[in-house]
């Protein structure tokens, strides 16, 4: 029933769409790891109006579902400001802003894990906000962290799959359409289901081993 | 926005096909967590590899596979409400079996121990004590991963499910009105939403002194 050899010379074609979840996966990583961080010490500000609209960021990305967000930057957003993005920057956009607001909290719940006494000490001894941050909380907060991290990552590279919906020649739009050219969906959906297989486990393994030494 | 009744077509079957699955995965995800504490090595080798599988590939990927594939595997053709639902089902069964396995192996030997000396068969054991138990202690992550559930039927749009997302989109695509049908929809997710994460945050609240 499988024929795994009528799909076999398509390998490159797969390969390359399996390129392209990586590289939109990274980059939606390292945009949701920044700006995360950004909005993470915006929500714990003490100036109420920045709190809320922090939170309120956070509260709108994760409580409405990603395709939804991909639909509205790709469908909505060139009509509201006359930019148009393409598929690649919008799933790169949607992506980042979407872990952002998942990261913010995962940073927020590391930073406050950290004991007060250790931020009194810090001021006690004449440093200011940016220098406690950056040289006692964040340097700890950094291994809390690192388990939802990898994690977050897992999560992106499975999410990334949405962006074919919009376009985007990723893995999923790849495997999709060599099903739809060969006739062979099976072999198809399955050798795409087998390279996101090979691409997660990995990832998986590695984060349950950070998850085993780091939080518990 | 003269176009509300799709649209609440589109909630409520978003709703149905959310509780739906929940249902079947509430099932499904307990009978992944025993057979994966089972005694016969193939089922448990089984099992570990149905939930790395649906764990570590895409949503989107399993949908595809079960609604274009499967049939041609000589499955019955499926239509996009039972193949979203199966897919649905599948997946969330993966991730509830393995909260449930661990929320049983968290149950001190003793609790089980304690059964077995008041005269519990091993069943009763399981049925009385280790899967209620099981089940309290990890119900705040129950109540996120419905959250998942929740905004992850969207995607069923992808293979023409009529949910809400479906809706917006056939409706934003009939009235070249994007902007507003997309805004319109975030929000009906939003409300939607927002308020279960609140719910959530409470049991979470409540539930860590017992932790």
């Amino acid at each position: 029933m499988f024929d795994f050899t009528s799909i076999l010379k398509y390998t490159p074609f797969l390969l390359q769409g399996a390129g392209l979840t990586l590289l939109v996966s990274i980059a939606s990583l390292c945009i949701g790891m920044c700006l995360g961080l950004i909005v993470a010490l915006l929500r714990m500000s003490t100036i109420g109006p920045v709190k809320f609209i922090a939170g309120l960021y956070i509260d709108v990305f994760r409580s409405t579902p990603l395709l939804a967000q991909l639909m509205w930057i790709f469908f909505a957003l060139p009509i509201l400001t006359g930019i148009t993005l393409s598929p690649f920057y919008t799933g790169t956009l949607g992506l980042g802003l979407y872990s952002a607001a998942y990261l913010a909290e995962v940073y927020r719940s590391g930073i406050l894990a950290i004991p007060q006494g250790q931020w009194q000490a810090s001021r006690a001894i004449g440093m200011n906000t940016a220098q406690l941050l950056r040289r006692i909380i964040l340097p700890q907060a950094v291994w809390r962290v690192l388990p939802p991290l990898a994690s977050m990552w897992i999560s992106i590279l499975k999410e990334s799959s949405l962006v074919s919906a919009i376009g985007m020649e990723e893995l999923t739009f790849r495997g999709q359409s060599l099903g739809n050219l060969t006739l062979r969906p099976i072999e198809a959906l399955t050798a795409t289901a087998l390279i996101y297989f090979a691409i997660t486990y990995p990832f998986a393994v590695a984060a349950n081993a950070l998850h085993r030494r780091y939080l518990t | 926005m003269r176009n509300w009744q799709p649209l609440a077509e589109g909630v409520a079957m978003t709703i149905l096909i959310s509780t739906l699955a929940m249902l079947g995965a509430l099932a499904g995800g307990l009978a992944v967590a025993l057979a994966r504490l089972s005694r016969y090595r193939v089922l448990r080798a089984l099992t570990y590899g149905y939930t790395e599988l649906f764990r570590t590939t895409p949503f989107l990927v399993q949908l595809l596979w079960i609604f274009y594939a499967l049939p041609r595997l000589g499955g019955p053709a499926l239509t996009p409400f039972s193949a979203g639902l199966i897919a649905l089902i599948l997946n969330l069964s993966a991730f509830l079996g393995e909260i449930y396995r661990a929320g049983m192996i968290a149950i001190p030997r003793g609790v089980v121990e304690a059964g077995i000396a008041l005269g519990f068969t091993g069943t009763d054991v399981k049925r009385r004590i280790t899967i209620p138990i099981a089940f309290r202690q990890t119900l705040p992550l129950t109540v996120s991963h419905w959250i998942t559930l929740f905004k992850e039927t969207s995607v069923l749009s992808i293979i023409g499910t009529a949910e809400l997302m479906y809706e917006a989109r056939v409706v934003a695509v009939d009235t070249y009105r994007p902007l507003e049908v997309f805004t319109g929809v975030a929000v009906i997710y939003f409300l939607l939403t927002y308020p279960q994460s609140i719910i959530l945050n409470r049991i979470y609240e409540k539930h860590r002194p017992q932790e």
